[in-house]
């Protein structure tokens, strides 16, 4: 802070010296291409790909300190204080609960009598955990210490996606599947995480395992028959229940998705039978949906018999068919394919769209090293060139949460109500916990750089910086690093030096000014906190900023 | 193994890289002679998500079998079924439809859908929007191929355009779509654009010119930018503004259409739609959604949420037809769902997923008054796995005969990978 708060006034001469120097200053920057990152370039490349963005002062801490003494905090979020936050997240309740607790505090079924009354309270308590759960999200991603749990709790959030659109059967679930499946491993073992997922009701229900069973025998579709005649005393009736009975059966849905996009990746080694017997050595993987709300082995709807799954044999036990499918998690979890599949997503993820393919064989042999360590294996790619790599700098494309979560940390913003920001999310195309698709949603450049989609993104930035975003509020101090007397045309350069610390183009740079000239022109006395909202909408709307 | 590399692999399977980088000479050699001008015709293409139930939209009201399947959700010509040839009827709520039937100019198509059996919304949806069953990797909507493939050199103002947040799959891929975020087509949203302009608009340079902060932000540093990384965002957002702010003047200009669209969100932005096809711009595809067909609970008959949805759909796309005037020869309104929905009703008065389901082929050209399709009846022998519709159209049959109707553009090998031709014939 006070480094720039001395610069300041050199800083504004510069800014006029560099319009003189353009053409021969873009010369050298194309010869620079290969030239090493400085140190604060390599505190801004890390802060925007291990956190979410760099919150106002904060590059000069992690200079400070020193970039590996912040990854190796970063490394043991336990140990990092946050306490301002943990006490905000305590306000919610919901978040402690297991998913029989909040079964039953907020879905107490009400009775057949209830007046309209109970039943609105009802209604009003079924949305709380929802509610908490999203703004949970949403404030840990701002303003959490423990930046590198929160970038990561999101890449495992989308691996292994689940999502309220499934339906009101999957609500009460997901409170307990971030916190026990993607926080508790974010940073943990990913064969662990996996099996965490593969037992969590929310990924049975998601998925529909807890429906895939064994087919009916004779025998029991002969008492579904008779049930049903007896029932209703119609024939054609009873002919229909048997139909639908019929039907019950195998779900490949999630023996599917557990290859293609939890663990092996798409088209990697597997075939349609392997999905077949991975679904049938799964049949019987479900939930207790009574008081317990938890994952129950049911060995009476499990098809029995040895398999074959990815040229392996798994035997079966008739007495308890359930080791069969954790031998084949445990196998998939161990599998060279899988941690090609994770690796490569990892790099694409916290290097580049084009995942560079020595990387991604690096990061593969750590995860066969260290058993899937995901601390191990971030480490292997902080450790490489070519994270550092000047190519690599600022290559990202945003997601739209990405986006919105880093404008808010980089001015600083108090979020006190994240409803209108979900909103926002939903209209630029990624509603948190939302997403249909088991793939999760993408973080490549190519699913969210469609014509029309930024529009939504400048208006976002202009509200944010005029302070129209209901439930967030910018920091009253947000201009104060500017020196009383700085001279309004170097206002631009403090302000990006804030939004954009890792510099801004000549567009970027020629169109504040040209904003500048426009309000000076009108201005009599230059007022910073008029002109100031207008450069920090812009900033954040600029290309600069939609990149990290 | 990215999916770029794959969208590169297919083009160049299908013969098309050429044209898809911008060249026009497979171009020619698949748009026929005789093709229209380019925007000369269209397609809308309206997608109802969550699987429609085909049997209560076009009802086979003379069949035992329908009531019996469906105790509290049947309907019949009593209750206001609009009979269309004896055989089937439209659900009441699409009673503005029927001079378009009169006309000849509405072809329903019955029993279509995917050769997948999944019965999965996502999957489907996918398998369908992408027509690319034997290639998931496949990243380009079916739609998107089209405009990449016939792209010529001559540079069309306003080929595309989908009229909501976020491009629906089959308008994804290579080809620049708009997606009109419709909550920016007020005042505010004018100025945001306006203000934009000064970082994405104007110069040639796009976004090329990157000289370095020279002090940055510490002291000596220098901070450079390179000179293309900014260029895909500036070029997103150039095709952003110029395209939004055609678009408002587009649909600001001329004189308000005297047809009254239903006063919906929907119905407004098939108005937006109406307007740049009237302006005669070249737009030749657009695609709007229209969500929430899962009935799975509550459905309803000649009432309820069923009939609320279809009163705003089939009124939205009469007003259209309408609205379009003449030029209703010109565009072809095409309604599709992922799949059709279970034959007999569940214990909750809904239906659950299903398999064959049904389009609405309307204007542009289609041998209307009759229904299409080959329709089986609802015998237990003849359902799929006896509970839904067999599919006994493909859907990649109903979009090639789209295509080849519309813009008499025929898909060259491999446009849908792993395809053989149906004989399917919707335009005389």
């Amino acid at each position: 802070m006070h480094l720039v708060i001395h610069r300041a006034p050199f800083l504004s001469l510069l800014v006029v010296a560099a319009a003189a120097l353009a053409p021969r200053a873009a010369a050298q920057a194309v010869e620079d291409q290969s030239a090493p990152l400085t140190e604060r370039e390599r505190a801004v490349h890390l802060l925007s790909r291990f956190a979410y963005g760099a919150r106002p002062g904060e590059i000069d801490r992690v200079l400070a300190m020193g970039v590996d003494a912040w990854l190796d905090a970063q490394f043991e979020p336990a140990q990092l204080a946050d306490a301002a936050l943990q006490g905000r997240l305590s306000e919610f309740e919901s978040l402690k609960f297991t998913a029989a607790d909040l079964e039953g505090v907020y879905r107490r079924p009400l009775r057949p009598d209830a007046t309209d009354e109970e039943r609105r309270e009802y209604n009003r308590k079924t949305r709380i955990p929802r509610t908490e759960l999203l703004n949970s999200v949403v404030l840990r991603a701002v303003a959490s210490e423990r930046q590198l749990l929160e970038v990561m709790s999101d890449f495992w959030r989308n691996h292994l996606n689940v999502s309220y659109t499934k339906g009101r059967q999957i609500d009460t679930f997901l409170t307990p599947y971030e916190r026990d499946v993607v926080q508790a491993n974010a940073l943990g073992s990913f064969p662990e995480m996996l099996a965490a997922s593969a037992h969590h009701p929310a990924m049975l229900i998601y998925l529909d395992n807890y429906l895939s069973r064994r087919p009916p025998t004779n025998a029991e579709l002969n008492k579904v028959k008779r049930a049903a005649e007896a029932r209703t005393g119609s024939r054609a009736q009873a002919i229909q229940a048997v139909a639908l009975a019929e039907q019950n059966g195998l779900n490949e849905n999630y023996a599917r998705e557990l290859l293609e996009l939890h663990t092996l990746g798409v088209d990697n080694g597997y075939s349609q039978r392997d999905v077949v017997a991975l679904a049938e050595a799964l049949t019987g993987w479900s939930f207790d949906r009574g008081n317990k709300c938890s994952f129950r082995f049911r060995n009476d709807m499990h098809q029995h018999g040895d398999r074959r799954v990815l040229g392996r044999r798994f035997s079966d036990n008739s007495s308890d068919g359930r080791n069969q499918g954790e031998a084949i998690l445990a196998y998939l979890g161990a599998h060279k394919g899988t941690a090609e599949f994770i690796a490569t997503k990892l790099v694409r993820y916290l290097v580049n769209d084009e995942p560079p393919a020595a990387l991604v064989a690096e990061v593969a042999k750590t995860y066969a090293r260290s058993d899937g360590d995901v601390r191990a294996m971030l480490r292997t790619i902080v450790a490489s060139e070519d994270f550092w790599a000047r190519r690599n700098f600022r290559a990202k494309f945003k997601t739209p949460w990405e986006f919105v979560v880093s404008a808010l940390r980089a001015t600083g913003a108090r979020v006190d109500d994240p409803e209108e920001l979900l909103r926002r999310l939903t209209d630029m195309g990624q509603p948190l916990y939302h997403c249909d698709d088991p793939t999760g949603w993408y973080d490549t450049a190519y699913a969210w750089l469609d014509p029309g989609v930024l529009a939504q993104r400048w208006q976002f930035a202009l509200d944010l910086a005029e302070g129209r975003i209901k439930g967030v509020t910018l920091p009253e101090d947000l201009f104060d690093d500017i020196p009383e007397g700085a001279p309004p045309r170097s206002w631009q350069v403090h302000l990006t030096e804030k939004v954009v610390p890792g510099g801004a183009g000549t567009r970027t740079r020629d169109a504040l000014t040209s904003l500048m000239d426009e309000y000076l022109v009108d201005a009599r006395v230059p007022d910073l906190h008029r002109v100031g909202p207008q450069l920090l909408g812009m900033l954040i709307g600029s290309p600069e900023f939609q990149r990290q | 193994m990215t999916l770029a590399s794959s969208r590169r692999e297919f083009l160049r399977r299908a013969g098309i890289t050429a044209a898809a980088a911008g060249i026009p000479g497979a171009l020619l050699a698949s748009r026929a002679a005789a093709a229209p001008p380019p925007g000369a015709r269209s397609i809308v293409c309206i997608y109802q998500r969550g699987g429609c139930d085909a049997l209560n939209l076009l009802v086979p009201y003379e069949d035992k079998d329908y009531l019996a399947a469906r105790p509290t959700l049947s309907m019949q010509l009593a209750g206001g079924l609009v009979d269309l040839d004896g055989d089937f009827a439209l659900h009441p709520s699409l009673r503005g439809l029927m001079p378009f039937w009169e006309s000849k100019q509405l072809a329903p198509i019955v029993c279509v859908g995917s050769p997948h059996p999944t019965r999965s919304h996502f999957a489907a949806q996918d398998y369908m929007e992408y027509a690319a069953l034997a290639m998931p990797s496949m990243r380009q909507g079916w739609l998107n191929r089209y405009l990449a493939i016939s792209a010529g050199e001559e540079k069309v103002d306003f080929r595309s355009m989908a009229m909501q947040e976020i491009l629906p799959r089959s308008l994804r891929g290579d080809f620049p779509v708009l997606a009109v975020p419709t909550k920016m087509d007020n005042r505010r949203g004018t100025l945001t654009l306006e203000r934009f302009e000064r970082f994405y608009g104007k110069d040639e340079n796009d976004g090329m010119g990157g000289t370095p902060e020279p002090a940055g932000a510490g002291a000596g540093d220098a901070m450079d930018v390179r000179p293309d990384e900014n260029a895909a965002v500036v070029m997103s957002g150039k095709q952003t503004l110029e395209t939004l702010k055609r678009f408002q003047e587009i649909t600001s200009a001329g004189r308000e259409s005297r047809v009254r669209y239903p006063e919906t969100s929907f119905g407004g932005r098939m108005r937006s739609i109406a307007k740049v096809l009237k302006a005669g711009v070249g737009l030749e595809v657009a695609g709007i959604d229209y969500g929430g067909w899962d009935h799975h609970i509550q459905e309803g008959g000649v009432e309820g949420d069923f009939a609320n949805k279809l009163q705003d759909l089939g009124g939205t796309v009469a007003a259209l037809a309408e609205d379009l005037g003449p030029q209703l020869d010109d565009v072809l309104i095409l309604v599709m769902t992922e799949f059709g929905r279970t034959v007999r009703e569940n214990g909750n008065n809904g239906t659950d997923h299903g398999r064959g389901g049904l389009m609405l082929a309307l204007g542009g050209g289609v041998r209307g008054g009759q229904v299409h399709g080959d329709w089986r009846g609802l015998k237990d022998g003849v359902l799929a796995d006896g509970r839904d519709l067999s599919v006994t159209t493909d859907f990649r049959d109903v979009m090639a005969a789209c295509l080849q109707g519309t813009f008499d553009f025929k898909p060259p090998r491999d446009f849908f990978p792993d395809y053989k031709p149906g004989k399917f014939r919707l335009f005389s």
